[in-house]
């Protein structure tokens, strides 16, 4: 597996983590009484957080991952001298044309959700749901297409890319 | 409209072991790619840039025609041209 590959499923998962995180969280908090029905300001509140902790989440993460496949090349190269030890490890993270062809297809249709999502929450507005239901079906579709863009991700680069 | 699809082939598992069973690595060091790149294009499951495709003709130092190879096909009448 790729460096690419390894640190798409790391923000895949950081992102899954994050998501639930949230719904414990704020549907926790909702269904145990704690939060009035119509009270916006905590879910606008929650999903500002949440935003900001998933993006440090993510950078921590990434990180963290970073210094540990490089400390992973260095030791199944530790038979190589310093110089060739950092060449391997530059090579991997090499990001090259298929990488962001890659991203950039995933991202394409990644960005369809918050799309469908929007209008999803419109339709359920217009149908008597209140407005904490949408503000959910937006965020979380927000959500839900970071992770299909991800998702995608890995299966082009387990399948192929179309080149058209 | 022209229906015709181009399907691209490559010779670069026998370049390479003509070139002393060089290993993906190697050449996708030498290109500038990562080795991940070099899997896909040798399988055929993706089409390189031009530039890529030089890039990659230049590590055996020989022509771009040498190393990659087309296929036309015409989707309407479903034949073949090499």
């Amino acid at each position: 597996m790729s460096y690419q590959v390894k640190r798409t499923i790391t923000t895949l998962v950081a992102g899954i983590l994050i998501l639930a995180a949230y719904c414990a969280y704020t549907f926790g908090k909702s269904l145990s009484g704690i939060v009035a029905p119509g009270d916006l300001k905590f879910w606008a509140s929650s999903m500002l957080i949440f935003v900001a902790a998933g993006i440090v989440v993510i950078i921590v993460i990434q990180i963290i991952f970073h210094i540990l496949f490089s400390i992973g090349i260095a030791i199944k190269q530790r038979d190589c001298d310093e110089k060739e030890i950092g060449r391997a490890i530059e090579a991997s993270f090499v990001e090259d044309e298929m990488d962001k062809l890659i991203e950039l297809k995933a991202s394409r249709i990644g960005s369809i959700l918050p799309g469908l999502g929007f209008v999803a929450a419109l339709v359920a507005l217009v149908g008597g749901s209140s407005l904490e239901v949408m503000l959910n079906i937006a965020f979380l579709s927000f959500f839900m297409g970071a992770l299909v863009t991800s998702c995608v991700q890995l299966l082009y680069y387990r399948k192929s890319v179309p080149s058209e | 409209m022209n229906k015709d699809k181009i399907e691209l082939s490559n010779n670069i598992r026998q370049l390479r072991f003509f070139a002393g069973e060089m290993t993906q690595a190697a050449l996708a060091e030498k290109a500038g790619v990562s080795r991940q790149t070099i899997m896909a294009i040798e399988a055929g499951k993706y089409s390189p840039s031009l530039e890529l495709a030089f890039a990659v003709a230049d590590v055996f130092g020989i022509g771009i025609e040498e190393v990659f190879s087309h296929t036309v096909k015409n989707e309407a009448k479903g034949r073949e041209d090499t």
